[in-house]
């Protein structure tokens, strides 16, 4: 178990409190959360680790704003999105928060330009050229924005999927399981551009995974057991992640 | 496998509602129309049954041949001395001369009694032997005896508050008389024949009013007891004069039928070609359907596939799907189908064509031939997506099938630039050059498919244009736009539904409107008539010809020059005919003559039309073999060949005095007033109405009168035309919906992703809304341009009759398609709503 280093003091980005979540009802229900308390600290990088049926993707939807806990509240920011009604909670997501899916990320009418600004269309607003290109730049996109999600590969789709993600300059992003479907060079090439939004552009990001050297990429990692948090650990190293998860019996 | 396709079928309702409603709504169609005609049939029978019941045999005039159109054959009277003759025939117990003809009722205020829908005005002989009356039953009082009564159908009698000894007078073909009502009458347990006024003479007071006293229709003959019907003709014909003839009564109960038979196939006809359309357009629907469940399930078919199914299993399946749904839809359109009948009843009643009913008749050939039809239609159209789905690869299980675009084919391309090629020069080559008329309508028919065909190739430009206004919507009807353009086929196929159905309103309209506008054009040309006299019903046959001689005698007349209608066979055609008064004719009709005159007609001349001249080679001095039904062959001299159709609008014109010889005196159809010089038409029109106070068969119209009236009846056919075609449109709405649900079900990881990222739900279903728009848009476009071209060429078709004026009602048409937009809203509510609702973890968690 590591020791926390760093003594600053950090605001919160997103706040579980008390999260439970059944699905079914009666005899039938069955736990997916159990009383989950969460902090995620603003201009971090954590990473949500369990092994299958831990409820991590659970609790990333109830964080995001996807699904509704059973019991208890959710914050992002300083706004309890627990109370507040499905348009609310829409403009929310489109506002506050970006997504990066494992896949399906994109609309397959619209090209990868078009993918980016689709929050910020949405809105009716216009999008920052300058830092809309900055990130293109960044995720090295600038020749592909012209195609439509079909003519990308894996990587460059969800390359697309988190510059959208960030394009609208969001409180926090949520990315579940981002890695899943690529391959070991371009996971690496994404969760490298994840970790330089953090420390270089200063945004918060959340993620869902089952691969310790993802979970490597982030500053603290949570560790999810049946429904609970079961530990988590500062600056994480792919084994000692590894370790840790051995240890949970994954 | 079947229990499959059962599951599959099951599991998909609104889909399976839609579809099933699609094709219902054409079978409805043919169902309540076979239900509705088969009706009319039997009342019309019970009619003609309860009319001759009691008559073993007839005794009438034969026929010189048996005209091909109107209820029953004309024939000439039989002499009254043949009655005398029959009656000593051994088995005859009774015989009695009958007489019908024209007589008008009038109510106590001397105004008309006029009958709905064209249902005739009749007199009738009413014979002293009850037996030989029929069903013919005095309700109230007595049976008219003597020259000055008469008893009238117990309807009349009810609704005009004519009151048993009071006295009303009669309209006829000669001078009106008065008489005191004696007695109503019933036909079984009706109040009236059909809806026909009926007054009933003693036999020698009909003949003085209705024909003339030396001759009968027909003679009427009752047998003994144990005398066959068959019998008694045979021994009645033995003892006949030439050119009379013995049939047995239900011979005649049977001749009449068929006679009406033929009217009301006309009639099942016109219904047939609406159910044809409803039924064309309900084929998008289940062909849009297939197609897209084929998509949609190309990964479990692929996995059916992929587990050892043959593609021969794949396509049965599809097929025996189709078959069930066919079969189902088609046993929900015959029940649907009876409520169309009696809504088709109603609207033939709302546009004044009445018809006698009776219990709906729904007959065994009814139900299996519009279970066969809904169910071949079904297949048919599901036959091609079926072939399809066999063409999924197992391998195509593995993949996230997202429904590629698909563009259209060359092959496509090709087809319909060759179809619409054709179609295109058949109709310039028929409207311009010399090729028969008869490629006119395989023509509009070719261009029609040829752009159906092509429809998919522009659907995604004319998505795109149309959806241009929609960017200032934001990103919904951009993305609106988008999703109308992903699969043109698709689109297109749900657009054609509705270009089909809007096609033939449009040109309808276009049509109608030509008409009209040419019609003043057609009066001005072809009449120098200031006023104008007519039957006051538009659809009554004619008024007495009493009523010209009234009219003449009005200060400010000039001339009043009448013209009558009829029927005869002219070198071997049957061909209608007009009559016109030549002393008289000249004055206000403008035949235009390039040769003859018209002053040469006598009792055995004829004027023919240019161009029956043109395509008979007929010229002045050639002569025409002519066959009367009444009297037989004449030999008719061609003495002038005339060029302006118009008022005049048959191939043959001959004289009044010509008919009468020929046909026996006829009703007027119409009078053409010129007037003195200096004379107000306004004032002569006032005072001919004066005049006419006593003739209410009658009335006068100044020409704009004329116009409107003659525009008013247009517009009731138009409006007709267009309720009938309204069904079609709503099932292309119907498709629209379809279409939009199968959409949104294909989509829904994208709406997930759309509602995930921040689209809120009322962005989602305006999306949706936009996209049915565009659709509805594409469709309405492509059916208003397609409509017009159509409308315009039909118009041009028939400027041989007269309509050279060419004119499209834009108001209307702008109207239509403001309305498919509308429509596309409200089409667009259910689909939308669902959209709304898809739930938005099911784009984030991949399966």
């Amino acid at each position: 178990m590591s020791v926390t280093t760093s003594t600053t003091i950090r605001t919160t980005a997103a706040r579980a409190e008390g999260v439970s979540k059944f699905y079914g009802s009666g005899d039938a229900a069955v736990a997916a959360l159990k009383d989950v308390d969460v902090d995620l600290d603003a201009g971090r990088f954590t990473a949500i680790m369990g092994p299958s049926g831990s409820g991590k993707s659970t609790l990333l939807h109830m964080l995001a704003g996807l699904d509704r806990p059973t019991s208890g509240e959710v914050y992002v920011g300083d706004t309890r999105i627990t109370s507040l009604n499905d348009k609310a909670l829409t403009l929310l997501r489109r506002d506050q928060i970006g997504f990066v899916f494992q896949s399906f990320n994109l609309l397959p009418t619209m090209t990868a330009a078009e993918n980016i600004v689709l929050p910020i269309r949405i809105a009716g607003r216009k999008p920052d050229d300058f830092w809309v290109q900055s990130i293109v730049e960044k995720l090295g996109l600038t020749d592909r924005l012209d195609h439509r999600p079909t003519e990308l590969s894996g990587g460059q789709q969800q390359r697309v999927a988190a510059a959208r993600a960030l394009a609208s300059r969001p409180q926090i992003i949520f990315a579940d399981e981002p890695t899943g479907a690529l391959d070991s060079t371009s996971g690496t090439e994404l969760l490298g551009f994840l970790r330089t939004a953090v420390k270089e552009l200063g945004q918060t990001v959340v993620m869902v995974t089952h691969d310790p050297t993802a979970a490597s990429y982030a500053d603290r990692v949570l560790f999810l057991a049946d429904g609970h948090v079961v530990d988590e650990m500062d600056e994480p190293t792919a084994d000692a992640v590894l370790d840790f998860m051995k240890h949970l019996g994954a | 496998m079947f229990i499959a396709t059962l599951r599959g079928m099951l599991a998909h309702k609104v889909r399976l509602g839609l579809t099933i409603a699609s094709i219902a709504l054409g079978v409805a169609f043919l169902a309540g129309t076979l239900v509705l005609t088969d009706t009319m049939r039997l009342a019309f029978d019970q009619l003609f049954g309860k009319v001759s019941a009691g008559t073993d045999a007839v005794v009438r005039a034969e026929a010189a041949y048996t005209q091909s159109e109107g209820t029953g054959t004309s024939r000439g009277p039989i002499p009254a001395s043949v009655l005398q003759q029959v009656r000593t025939v051994d088995g005859v117990r009774a015989a009695e001369g009958s007489v019908s003809g024209y007589a008008l009722l009038t109510d106590n205020a001397g105004r008309a009694v006029l009958t709905s829908g064209g249902a005739p005005t009749m007199g009738y002989s009413m014979p002293a032997d009850t037996t030989l009356r029929g069903d013919v039953k005095v309700l109230t009082g007595a049976a008219p005896s003597g020259p000055h009564q008469v008893a009238i159908d117990a309807t009349s009698a009810e609704e005009h508050h004519i009151a048993l000894g009071s006295t009303i007078k009669v309209l006829f073909q000669g001078p009106a008389q008065e008489f005191t009502v004696v007695g109503t009458v019933g036909f079984g347990g009706e109040k009236n024949l059909g809806g026909t006024t009926s007054a009933y003479f003693d036999s020698a007071t009909a003949q003085r009013v209705l024909g003339s006293p030396e001759v009968f229709d027909a003679i009427n003959v009752s047998a003994d007891d144990g005398v066959s019907q068959a019998e008694l003709v045979q021994r009645i014909d033995t003892s006949l004069p030439d050119g009379a003839e013995a049939v047995t009564g239900d011979t005649v109960v049977k001749e009449s039928a068929d006679a009406v038979d033929k009217d009301l196939k006309f009639v099942r006809i016109i219904f047939m070609i609406f159910a044809g359309i409803a039924l064309f357009v309900g084929s998008f629907i289940i062909w849009n359907t297939f197609t897209m469940t084929v998509t949609q399930r190309s990964r479990e078919i692929a996995l059916l596939r992929a587990i050892g199914a043959t593609r021969r299993q794949v396509s049965r399946s599809l097929i025996i799907e189709a078959l069930l749904l066919g079969v189902l839809a088609s046993g929900v359109g015959i029940g649907i189908g009876l409520l169309v009948a009696e809504g088709l009843k109603l609207l033939m009643d709302v546009i004044g064509f009445s018809l006698p009913s009776t219990s709906m008749q729904v007959e065994p050939r009814t139900i299996w031939v519009s279970l066969l039809v809904g169910t071949i239609v079904t297949v048919v159209a599901a036959l091609v997506p079926a072939m399809r789905a066999t063409k999924v690869l197992p391998v195509e299980a593995l993949r996230d099938a997202v429904p590629g675009a698909g563009n259209p084919s060359r092959k496509r391309v090709v087809t319909g630039v060759v179809l619409t090629g054709l179609g295109l020069a058949g109709l310039f080559s028929t409207l311009y050059g010399d090729v028969s008329m008869k490629l006119f309508g395989p023509s509009l028919l070719g261009i029609i498919v040829g752009v159906i065909t092509l429809l998919p190739v522009a659907a995604r430009p004319l998505a795109s244009l149309i959806g241009v206004p929609l960017r200032l919507r934001g990103l919904s009807g951009e993305l609106a736009r988008q999703n109308a353009m992903r699969n043109p086929r698709r689109t297109a196929s749900t657009a054609a539904a509705l270009m089909v159905g809007l096609t033939l309103v449009v040109s309808m309209g276009v049509f109608a409107s030509s008409l009209k506008s040419s019609f003043g054009d057609i009066i001005g040309g072809s009449t120098n008539a200031d006023l104008f006299v007519t039957a006051s019903s538009t659809q009554a046959p004619g008024f007495s010809p009493e009523v010209i001689k009234v009219v003449k005698d009005v200060p400010g007349v000039r001339q009043v020059s009448a013209s009558a209608w009829g029927q005869a066979r002219f070198d071997g055609t049957d061909s209608g005919y007009s009559a016109i008064d030549p002393a008289t004719a000249a004055d206000g009709l403008n035949l235009r003559l390039s040769s003859g005159a018209i002053s040469d007609l006598g009792t055995d001349g004829v004027i023919v039309a240019q161009s029956a001249a043109t395509s008979h080679g007929w010229k002045v001095g050639d002569t025409i073999r002519t066959e009367f039904a009444e009297t037989g062959k004449h030999v008719l001299h061609v003495v002038g060949v005339y060029d302006s159709k118009g008022w005049i609008g048959d191939d043959f014109v001959i004289s009044i005095a010509a008919q009468t010889a020929a046909a026996g005196q006829q009703l007027t159809s119409s009078g053409l007033v010129t007037l003195v010089d200096g004379a107000d038409t306004a004032t002569v029109q006032k005072a001919i109405t004066a005049a006419l106070a006593d003739h209410p068969d009658a009335k006068v119209l100044d020409r704009k009168g004329f116009e409107k009236e003659a525009s008013g009846f247009i517009d009731k056919l138009l409006t007709f035309v267009t309720v009938m075609l309204a069904l079609a449109v709503l099932i292309a709405l119907l498709g629209i919906v379809n279409t939009l649900v199968l959409s949104v079900f294909e989509r829904t990881r994208e709406l997930g992703l759309l509602r995930a990222v921040g689209m809120t739900r009322g962005q989602v279903r305006a999306m949706v809304r936009w996209e049915s728009v565009v659709i509805s848009l594409i469709g309405a476009l492509a059916g208003a341009g397609l409509g017009i071209g159509l409308g315009l060429a039909l118009s041009q078709a028939l400027a041989d009759e007269g309509i050279e004026a060419i004119s499209i009602p834009g108001f209307q048409v702008a109207l239509y398609v403001v309305l498919a937009a509308v429509a596309g809203v409200l089409a667009a509510v259910g689909p939308a709503r669902s959209a709304a609702k898809v739930d938005v973890l099911q784009a984030v968690v991949a399966d």
